[in-house]
């Protein structure tokens, strides 16, 4: 069950995009890409509206096909090799899914066991087991019979991490996971993500809206801006006031928290500014 | 709509007035020719001769008179009422896609006529219109309300798909009524199928008037149906009875489509395309729309009768398929436009 | 065969040794599976029995396990109800895996193929060859429908994709509806244009009776049976996965591209040669995966197999309903089943437009 465990040590780039041009309808959105995924750690995309992290993602998890370039997996492109088999190694949960009506929790954590299984090879031991860790790791067994469509947003948004987990694979993909959920519940989120990495030593490529949770638990941050990347590398680094200015045009201050040492985005508005200088005066 | 309502008001107007003449000496002449073609061929000249100085002894004059005449008539009324009902329709419900035959009208006003049939035997000519208009008030509630309960509300698309359910939940039920009672139902078949052969002159005295009645109330309300296509709250706002004009028009496009219909069978899509190409040229006020709506209505229904009448002669093809066959590829183009 | 721990109790896992065969399968749904089983037998015998020729349920069965009662009843039941009956359950099942497979490769639960037009393009395409070519012969019209079919269902799409956004449930209806409205108007001039007598054999054939199912008609059904349902079956699990949407299915591991094409393929031929045969039946394709939803909520492989049942069962019904209501005027099945359609399709719509507007 812990296959993760043996590779989360490794050390060596499993995930890797390069040269990578992509788009829709000859509509060119990312424009020579060339990315490594650290290993064991979380990399967070982040980037304006239509900066292309979300295509980005896409293309890595073989959603969209690139015009050129490759995007490979232990040496192998992904968008070459057998579809089964990528999906043994890297998982993706996209964007806002949406379960079929009054589908159970259990049920559609079972689909997440797809492409180990056969047509009549659906409930193996192994699938079994693997389905109820992912359930319990997500923290949502005690949701396992009730329809996902009765659940809260977070609930709902753990189920799907749980489907992505029963999937036994060392990659994960996520495109926005947090988004249009409470701030609570998106912490929680973040939490289970970045457990996942550092205690599970999987292999995590997160798109964020959240600027904020983005510095907070990224390993590795990835900046995004017309399609290209800006910066990559350890928020310590590359998470500054000037960046901010540069890719998302935000006049911003960053601050480190006294207690948690995380870095904090806080935005300055004409509003705040004008606040700031009369409390100057 | 603002791009053309922008437009120098004057040369507008101007275009928009000067449309009418040229239509309808279009109109005219289509009227003309319509009675010239047919199975006998008849110089034009015949034709005038028959209209303005008729000899009954010439039996080319007695085809025009009882035959040929009746048909460009009702051709005329029935395509001046569809095309009008529809650019009412698609004002008040601001659906492009509203169409008499589409939002299920048409069905209930057959279906009316046809289990009239059934349970009383041929129903006397002069009630058959108020027979269809019954069944086209029931019908067009029925959609609305289907619609108004899907979740997201009447929008064009909930109005079309109820229209399209009740029209087959109809279609359905008339079929059986056919089945059980074959023999009666055989000229009510023909009528089914929206064609203008054989249709009866004595209809035409009796709906006429009503049709006229329609026309003239659907131009008396043209200007505040601009208002309302705006909106409710618009339409408020400009001082407009939004409740009684709906009604109203309700009641207009019913008798009017329970006249086409009494005339000539459910004819699908008329009402759908013409006000959409009038809407082409003159933008979107009403005022111009509904009467370019009612001669474009009346060519066009005269032009697709010429083209049934010729097109596979010495048989005919039923005027309803034509207009569906143009209709139909309208219809796409404007579910496509709508979704973007 | 065992139930192990953390399944619940409605549930029933079979493990072969070795595990070759392991399957979770809702108990509910499996012994729908039998219920619906019988009633369908159920209803065949009774229609057996039914008909300006009355006949005792024990001398049917006497006479299907191959005694002669007599002359007239041999040929009554062996040529005439028999055959008619297997085709209606035959025509029925085909009905709603077609309708089954469209839903899910759509994700719409609207999506009928006699209501986007598929059945009435199968059908354009038989009355073409019937008046066009008279002396074709009988077992090339799965085929012609089937080149049809796929035409209008190719159109459909191709008209309804949008390049970001993808399909909308309803803008799909919607065009089929207008794509059908087209096609029946060129049928309907084909009739006018064509022979009479032709245009007559055409036009009782476009209402949808099974009256005239002869062996002929079952062995051809039966044969496209035989072929097309290993394949629906065989696709149920990337079925199962495509109700989460494509990018999560590609997730997952599975063929989207081809399995699209497959399943529309798979769903126009299963239409197709039951319109080839009886001529469009509407709303089977709708109510059956509706009302196998309904029965009993299973995974996609068991729900395919109730939803056959349920078509079947429904075709049957209302091929013998409108045989014996108003005997001895025979009323199409196909009208009896758009009856009962149109309300479930009202009250579909009713959810189908709460999805859209997400």
């Amino acid at each position: 069950m812990a296959a993760w465990n043996e590779n989360g040590a490794d050390t060596g780039i499993r995930l890797a995009a390069s040269a990578l041009c992509a788009g829709y309808d000859g509509a060119s959105i990312l424009s020579d890409i060339d990315l490594t995924i650290p290993t064991g750690k979380m990399s967070v995309l982040v980037g304006a509206n239509g900066s292309g992290k979300s295509t980005l993602l896409k293309t890595m998890a073989r959603i969209l096909t690139p015009s050129s370039g490759t995007v490979l997996l232990d040496g192998k492109s992904v968008h070459a090799a057998k579809t089964r088999d990528v999906a043994r190694k890297m998982g993706l949960l996209p964007q806002g899914p949406i379960a079929p009506e009054g589908l159970t929790v259990r049920e559609l954590v079972a689909q997440g066991r797809f492409p180990h299984q056969g047509l009549m090879r659906q409930w193996t031991r192994e699938d079994e087991d693997a389905v109820n860790a992912a359930m319990a790791t997500a923290g949502i067994t005690e949701f396992a019979d009730r329809p996902v469509d009765s659940l809260s947003g977070g609930q709902r948004q753990r189920c799907w991490i749980a489907m992505v987990l029963a999937q036994e694979t060392d990659l994960l993909l996520l495109d926005e996971p947090t988004t249009f959920l409470d701030l609570k519940v998106q912490v929680d989120l973040m939490e289970l993500l970045a457990d996942l990495a550092h205690a599970r030593g999987r292999t995590l490529v997160i798109v964020l809206h959240e600027l904020s949770l983005a510095a907070a638990y990224a390993d590795h941050l990835v900046m995004m801006k017309d399609g290209r990347i800006v910066c990559a590398g350890a928020p310590e680094t590359i998470f500054t006031a000037e960046r901010l200015k540069h890719v998302f045009d935000l006049e911003a201050r960053v601050v480190r928290d006294a207690e948690t040492g995380h870095l904090v985005c806080v935005p300055l508005g004409a509003h705040a500014r004008r606040k700031a200088s009369v409390r100057v005066a | 709509m603002s791009a053309a309502a922008h437009e120098p008001q004057a040369r507008m107007h101007f275009a928009a007035f000067s449309g009418v003449p040229v239509l309808l000496g279009i109109t005219v002449l289509l009227f003309a020719l319509h009675i010239a073609v047919g199975a006998k061929p008849l110089p034009l000249g015949t034709v005038l001769e028959a209209i303005f100085a008729r000899d009954a002894t010439v039996f080319d004059h007695m085809i025009i008179w009882d035959l040929r005449l009746p048909r460009a008539l009702i051709a005329l009324a029935v395509g001046a009422s569809l095309a009008v009902s529809g650019a009412l329709m698609q004002g008040v419900t601001r659906n492009p896609l509203a169409d008499p035959g589409i939002l299920g009208l048409m069905a209930g006003a057959s279906f009316a006529v046809v289990v009239t049939a059934f349970f009383f035997g041929t129903a006397p000519l002069v009630f058959l219109p108020w027979i269809a208009a019954a069944g086209a008030l029931v019908a067009a509630l029925v959609v609305y309300f289907i619609a108004l309960w899907a979740p997201g509300g009447a929008t064009p698309l909930t109005l079309t798909l109820s229209g399209a359910a009740i029209t087959a939940f109809l279609s359905a039920i008339i079929s059986i009524a056919h089945l059980l009672n074959e023999d009666s139902f055989e000229n009510l078949r023909v009528w089914l199928s929206g064609s203008l052969a054989g249709r009866d002159i004595e209809m035409l005295y009796i709906t006429g008037p009503w049709i006229a009645v329609g026309l003239l109330v659907a131009f008396s309300l043209a200007r505040q149906v601009t208002a309302l296509a705006m909106g409710d709250d618009v339409a408020k706002g400009l001082g407009v009875k939004t409740g009684w004009l709906k009604a109203q028009l309700l009641i207009t496009v019913v008798v009017l489509t329970a006249c086409a219909v009494a005339l000539a069978g459910p004819m699908g899509f008329v009402g759908l395309v013409i006000p959409h190409v009038v809407r082409l040229f003159v933008g979107s006020d009403y005022r111009w729309i509904v009467p370019y709506s009612a001669i474009l209505g009346a060519a066009y229904l005269l032009g697709v009768d010429i083209i049934a009448r010729i097109a596979i002669a010495p048989r005919e093809i039923s005027t309803g398929i034509i207009t569906a066959m143009v209709g139909a590829p309208v219809f796409i183009h404007l579910v496509r436009m709508r979704a973007r | 065969m065992s139930t192990s721990a953390g399944t619940a109790s409605d549930h029933v896992v079979i493990r072969s040794r070795g595990e070759r065969v392991a399957l979770r399968l809702p108990v509910r749904a499996l012994v729908a599976v039998g219920v619906l089983a019988v009633l369908l037998l159920a209803v065949i015998g009774v229609s057996l029995t039914v008909g300006s020729y009355g006949i005792e349920l024990e001398t049917v069965i006497t006479t299907l396990t191959g005694t002669t009662v007599s002359d007239a009843i041999d040929n009554v039941v062996w040529q005439f109800r028999f055959p008619r009956t297997l085709a209606a359950a035959l025509v029925g099942a085909m009905m709603a895996l077609s309708g089954g497979a469209l839903q899910n490769v759509t994700r719409n639960g609207l999506a009928d193929p006699s209501l986007v037009g598929i059945s009435q393009g199968a059908a354009l395409a038989v009355v073409f060859a019937i008046v066009a070519a008279p002396g074709l012969d009988y077992s090339w019209r799965p085929i012609i429908a089937f080149s049809g079919a796929l035409a209008v269902a190719t159109l459909v799409q191709a008209l309804s994709y949008q390049r970001r956004r993808g399909n909308n449930a309803i803008r799909f209806i919607l065009l089929g509806i207008g794509v059908s409205a087209f096609i029946s108007s060129i049928t309907s001039a084909l009739l006018t244009y064509g022979d009479i007598d032709r245009a007559i054999s055409a036009l009782s054939w476009l209402a949808g009776s099974i009256n005239a199912a002869s062996w002929t008609d079952v062995q051809i059904l039966f044969v496209w049976c035989v072929v097309l349902s290993p394949l629906v079956l065989g696709l149920t699990r990337i079925m199962s996965v495509l109700r989460m949407g494509e990018d999560t299915a590609v997730g997952l591991g599975a063929p989207v591209k081809w399995v699209r094409y497959a399943l529309i393929c798979v769903g126009v031929g299963f239409a197709a040669a039951a319109t080839a045969i009886v001529g469009p039946l509407g709303f089977v394709g709708l109510l059956a995966p509706h009302a196998a939803r309904r029965i009993a909520r299973s995974g996609v492989g068991l729900h395919t197999v109730l939803t056959a049942l349920c078509g079947a069962l429904l075709v049957a019904l209302a091929d013998l309903v409108g045989r014996a209501a108003f005997a001895p005027i025979q009323i199409p099945a196909g009208l009896i089943t758009a009856i009962i359609g149109v309300p479930v399709f009202v009250y579909l719509l009713q959810r189908a437009a709460a999805k859209s507007h997400l």
